[in-house]
């Protein structure tokens, strides 16, 4: 009898989890299909790069982009700076495609939404993505944040704020947080003037990396933007 | 004092010797223009390497206000030697002539002729300046069109958005102005020391390269000094392509450089006003 009991415990537990990660997969798929569901967009957007060797003002532009990775950011005449191709600055890039495997790790609050928080792993093993990490709003089907780590890249976590586009999953606000490499020249070379002051420390883990925060004006959903369009040289 | 002024400039403007200096200029420039005409995206390339692993920048990288910098930049130790060439001649040259003597049977006393030497030699230098931001900048601009200017330091990448450089070009040459107002005030009391004018500018040269190497060498010794060498301010033109500017210390190596300036005016003078003159 005890150990019929044990039995049933046992298949009954393995039978909630299989329905917790079956459910825990659906949810991931329909914020797949949602976040897919756009093909490419325009956006006006200001951006704000905050990275310790870098001293940047604010980046005022039209973000174009297709799916699945094609971005690009005109200036009107000015220099235009995002980051490299392989980390792409869109919710689209950072969800693993193909199949994956999605464990529900738990709930959080982000803000004072809760959300529910899944890992979820590429079976592709050539995909760059190793692991992505979301917390998902269930009731608008959003990802406030997501955390991916790459191959090549380390790991990227992006915050995201909804407010106008919550039907595409596009967000007003995003904050991508890096890890970056250090930057240095020889000071023979660039022959600094000494009393310069340094860039200043930041006491917060996630700004020693890199801060990128994007803002998104208007966006124009499915165009229709043609692939040659991102291969063109920008206009001086 | 305007008609000795006037009769000082004449001379300067027609020695040959002077044009050569905006002969100089125009043809430095020029090379780095067409240098980087040819071969600017891999020297660029080179530069951004830690920036390019990181992050894809787009647009006219490669523009007039980043040229007219890198010019500028190369010119650091050409500059001061144009500069000596007419300053460093101004005393010695006529006691090499033999003018000096009669130049000073003339009613001016000996003070007012100094000031007078060091007038006309700030004047060339404000016209090399003008010259060099003609060629260095304007040329740049027509040859290689406007842009977003981004500065590399040996600790960061500073870009600047395209509204916000003229003033800072404008700034800088003034800053230039007066750093090499002190480079002439140098020379001219060098000159004041000399019966010829090769002594002089050689002179000048050497202690403008060797304080050079003494301000940019990053050894525990020198740190001491550094501070008060005037080549170490003399890059203070620099300071505005940073952002933010660093006025304090910009306005720090300005005053450095004028007490320089004053320093040598004062000594050419006292010297000058003592000197035996045989010649």
């Amino acid at each position: 009898m005890r150990r019929f009991c044990v039995f049933v415990l046992v298949i009954a537990c393995c039978a909630v989890n299989g329905v917790r990660a079956a459910e825990a997969s659906v949810l991931f798929e329909s914020l797949r299909r949602k976040v897919l569901s756009v093909h490419d967009y325009t956006a006006e957007v200001k951006m704000n790069i905050n990275v310790t060797y870098m001293r940047i003002p604010q980046l005022g532009g039209t973000l174009y982009y297709k799916a699945p990775d094609k971005m690009r950011l005109e200036r009107h005449g000015g220099l235009s700076i995002l980051p490299k191709k392989n980390i792409n600055l869109t919710l689209s890039n950072l969800i693993p495609g193909g199949n994956v495997t999605v464990i529900e790790v738990g709930e959080a609050t982000i803000g004072n939404k809760k959300v529910r928080v899944l890992k979820v792993i590429p079976e592709d093993e050539k995909s760059d993505i190793i692991l992505t990490k979301i917390w998902v709003d269930e009731k608008d089907l959003v990802a406030l944040r997501t955390e991916t780590t790459t191959r090549n890249d380390g790991t990227v976590t992006m915050d995201l704020e909804y407010a106008t586009y919550t039907a595409y999953c596009l967000p007003d606000k995003v904050t991508i947080y890096m890890d970056l490499k250090d930057y240095k020249l020889p000071k023979g070379v660039t022959m600094d003037y000494n009393d310069q002051p340094a860039p200043p420390k930041t006491t917060d883990k996630k700004n020693q990396k890199g801060t990128i925060k994007i803002t998104y004006l208007k966006y124009n959903i499915n165009t229709g933007i043609s692939d040659s369009f991102f291969s063109k040289p920008e206009k001086k | 004092m305007i008609q000795l002024l006037r009769i000082e400039l004449y001379k300067i403007f027609k020695r040959p010797r002077t044009y050569i200096s905006f002969g100089i200029v125009t043809a430095i420039t020029t090379v780095i223009q067409v240098a980087m005409l040819s071969d600017g995206k891999s020297f660029l390339g080179f530069a951004l390497q830690g920036i390019n692993e990181q992050f894809d920048i787009h647009g006219n990288i490669l523009n007039g206000y980043l040229v007219a910098y890198i010019i500028l930049q190369s010119l650091l130790i050409h500059i001061p030697l144009l500069v000596a060439l007419v300053a460093g001649d101004m005393l010695a040259g006529e006691a090499n002539l033999g003018t000096l003597r009669l130049l000073l049977t003339r009613p001016v006393s000996r003070s007012q002729l100094v000031l007078v030497k060091f007038f006309a030699s700030f004047l060339y230098t404000v016209l090399l300046i003008i010259w060099l931001a003609v060629v260095a900048l304007f040329l740049s601009l027509l040859l290689f069109g406007k842009g977003d200017m981004i500065n590399l330091k040996s600790d960061a990448f500073v870009m600047l958005l395209q509204g916000d450089v003229m003033w800072r070009y404008a700034a800088a040459f003034l800053f230039a102005i007066l750093a090499m107002t002190t480079i002439a005030a140098m020379s001219l009391l060098l000159s004041a020391f000399a019966d010829n004018s090769i002594g002089p500018i050689i002179s000048t040269m050497g202690i403008v390269v060797v304080l050079t190497i003494l301000s940019n060498l990053e050894l525990p010794l020198f740190n001491l000094i550094k501070p008060y060498l005037f080549t170490t301010h003399m890059i203070g033109w620099k300071g505005f392509f940073d952002d933010p500017v660093p006025y304090a210390a910009i306005a720090r190596s300005s005053i450095i450089l004028v007490v320089y300036t004053v320093v040598f005016i004062s000594a050419t003078i006292v010297y000058f006003n003592k000197k035996d003159i045989r010649s």
